[in-house]
C-alpha cells in the first residue's frame, strides 16, 4: 500500500504544480508544490494555509481476486484566509480556485499512473516503475468550513491498487 | 502481455462508443481490426471511426439459441447445435449530438432546414431557404461561399449535400440518411436526411470554417449548404438506420476489451431515461437499443454478428 500512496502524492503534486506553478510552500527550508502528506511531515499545531494536505484514512484489501486489490481513502485537506492585500476578502474565490485545481487535478484523464516503488531513494537511488498501475475515484467535495478567518473543505477521493508480490 | 496482469477482471469505468458508416447500397460494413488498432488513443480513434462519446447503462444480450440434439432411450444429448443467431445492444448517449440523435432514434432523423418566411408548417419542417451552392476551393472543414457567407452565424449549424432531384433508393452522403421509395418533389430533401452536417466555428472572407471535417469528406461542386434550426426524428417513420458500432472499455492497468458489431440497427424507437441531475433538475438521456447483423469473417468465412476482443498494451 505504500507505494500506492507514495505514487498518489507524486501524481496529485505533478498535475497541481503543472495547474499552478505559483502554489507552493516552503516546508523544513524547501520551496516545493503545495501539496504534503501529513504523515510524512513533523506533527505541528499550525495548519499550513494555500496548500493540499493529503491524509490516508480508511483502508481494506480485497483478496479475491488474482491480484488483492487494496482500497485506499484519501482525505484531501485545505484552507485558505484570502491575500492580506485584499483583507482576506478573496478567501471565498481562493477556496474556490483550489476546488477546482483539486477537481481538475483528480478528474481529469486517464485517472490512474504507473505504479512506483520510491524505497531506493532513502539510499540514494531512483525510483523504479512497478508491474501495475494504481487508479482512482473522481474526487468528492465536502462542506464548506468557517475555522476562524479562514474558509476550509476537506474532499475526499478512494485510491486503489494491486497489491503485486512483495509489496508492503 | 503482462503475466501480472492478464488475470485480472477488467476494472473499468465507463464504456466509450464509436461510429463508423456501412455502406448501404453495397452492404459493405466498416470492419475494425482489433490487432493492428486495439489500442487507438481514445480521443483520437483510426478512420473512418467518430467519438460518440461516453455511454452509459451498456448491456449486451445474446439471444443465440443453443440446442442439444438427442439419440437414444432415453433421449440423450449426443451433440449441440445453434438453432438460432440473435445479439442486442441497449445503452445511454450521454451526448445529443446529430449522430447519437440519428442512431437513438433509428430511422430518419431530419435536420430541420431553416425556413421560407411565410412558410407552410410542416412537422419536420416548412419549405426550407434556398440552399447556397459551394465553391471552388472548398474542403472538409472550410466551405467557400462568397458573399453568401453573410448569411450564416458563427456557431450555427448547417448542412452539406446534394439537391434532391428524382433519385431513389438510399440517400445522403457519407452516410444513407434515409431510402425513397418513390420519387419526392423536395428538392432539399437529400439535405434534410443527410448526416453531413458541420457547427461554424468562423467566418472570413466568403469562407465559413466547421469545428469539425465534414463526415462526407471533401464536398462535391453539386452539393449546396443549408442552415439547420435543429433535429427531428419521427415515431412511425419507415426506414432503418444501420451503422457500425465499437465499445471500448479500458482497464486501470491499461487492457481494454472491446466490442465490435459491424452493423447494428435499431430495435425499438426514440425514448428517453431521467438521471438525477441535481438541484431538483433531470437530466434527460437517450436511450437506444439495437440488434446485430450478420457479417462474414474475413478469416474463415463464419456469420458472426459480434466480435469481442481483448487486448493489452
Amino acid at each position: 500500500m505504500q507505494n500506492a500512496k507514495d505514487t498518489f502524492y507524486e501524481m496529485l503534486r505533478s498535475r497541481i504544480a503543472a495547474a499552478n506553478p505559483e502554489r507552493t510552500i516552503v516546508l523544513r527550508g524547501v520551496t516545493r508544490p503545495g501539496v504534503l502528506v501529513e504523515e510524512n511531515e513533523f506533527v505541528s499545531a499550525v495548519t499550513v494555509a494555500d496548500c493540499f494536505r493529503l491524509r490516508w484514512i480508511d483502508a481494506s484489501v480485497n483478496a479475491e481476486n488474482a491480484l488483492p486489490v487494496a482500497t485506499l481513502t484519501c482525505e484531501v485537506l485545505y484552507e485558505t484566509a484570502g491575500t492580506a492585500g485584499n483583507v482576506g476578502m478573496d478567501r471565498g474565490r481562493l477556496l474556490t480556485q483550489m476546488d477546482a485545481e483539486l477537481a481538475a487535478a483528480l478528474n481529469a484523464w486517464p485517472q490512474k499512473t504507473a505504479k512506483q516503488n520510491y524505497a531506493a531513494l532513502a539510499t540514494g537511488g531512483s525510483a523504479a516503475a512497478m508491474a501495475t498501475n494504481i487508479w482512482w475515484s473522481d474526487v468528492v467535495l465536502g462542506p464548506l468550513v468557517v475555522k476562524g478567518d479562514r474558509f476550509a473543505r476537506t474532499a475526499k477521493v478512494t485510491v486503489m491498487s494491486c497489491e503485486e508480490a512483495g509489496e508492503l | 502481455m503482462n503475466s501480472t496482469t492478464e488475470t485480472m477482471p477488467p476494472a473499468v469505468r465507463r464504456v466509450r462508443a464509436y461510429f463508423a458508416p456501412v455502406n448501404r447500397a453495397a452492404k459493405q460494413p466498416t470492419i475494425f481490426d482489433p490487432a493492428q488498432q486495439g489500442m487507438f488513443a481514445l480521443e483520437a480513434p483510426p478512420s473512418p471511426w467518430i467519438d460518440l462519446g461516453w455511454i452509459s447503462g451498456f448491456t449486451r444480450k445474446s439471444g443465440t439459441k443453443i440446442e442439444p440434439v438427442r439419440a437414444g432411450a432415453p433421449a440423450t444429448p449426443q451433440m449441440q447445435s445453434r438453432s438460432a443467431i440473435d445479439a442486442t445492444v441497449a445503452l445511454q448517449f450521454a451526448s445529443w449530438g446529430k449522430l447519437q440523435m440519428a442512431l437513438a432514434a433509428g430511422t430518419q432523423q431530419m435536420n430541420l432546414l431553416k425556413t421560407q418566411s411565410g412558410a407552410v408548417s410542416a412537422g419536420s419542417g416548412g419549405a426550407a431557404v434556398p440552399a447556397v451552392a459551394l465553391q471552388s476551393g472548398s474542403t472538409a472543414s472550410v466551405l467557400q461561399l462568397g458573399a453568401a457567407a453573410t448569411n450564416f452565424a458563427v456557431g450555427e449549424t448547417v448542412v452539406v449535400d446534394v439537391d434532391y432531384t428524382g433519385q431513389l433508393g438510399f440517400v445522403g452522403s457519407g452516410v444513407s440518411g434515409a431510402y425513397v421509395k418513390s420519387a419526392l418533389t423536395d428538392v432539399d430533401y437529400v439535405r434534410r436526411v443527410s448526416m453531413n452536417v458541420g457547427r461554424i466555428a468562423a467566418i472570413s472572407n466568403g469562407a465559413i470554417t466547421l469545428e469539425q471535417p465534414l463526415l462526407a469528406g471533401i464536398p462535391t461542386s453539386l452539393m449546396k449548404v443549408s442552415g439547420v434550426a435543429g433535429f427531428c426524428d419521427r415515431e412511425g417513420s419507415t426506414f432503418f438506420q444501420e451503422w457500425s458500432a465499437l465499445f471500448v472499455a479500458e482497464g486501470q492497468q491499461g487492457e481494454r476489451v472491446l466490442w465490435h458489431y459491424p452493423r447494428l440497427q435499431a430495435m425499438a424507437s426514440a425514448t428517453e431515461s431521467s438521471a438525477a441531475g441535481g438541484g431538483g433538475l433531470e437530466m434527460v438521456r437517450q436511450s437506444a437499443e439495437f440488434r446485430a447483423l450478420p457479417v462474414a469473417d474475413a478469416v474463415d468465412g463464419e456469420n458472426v454478428v459480434c466480435f469481442r476482443s481483448f487486448v493489452v498494451c
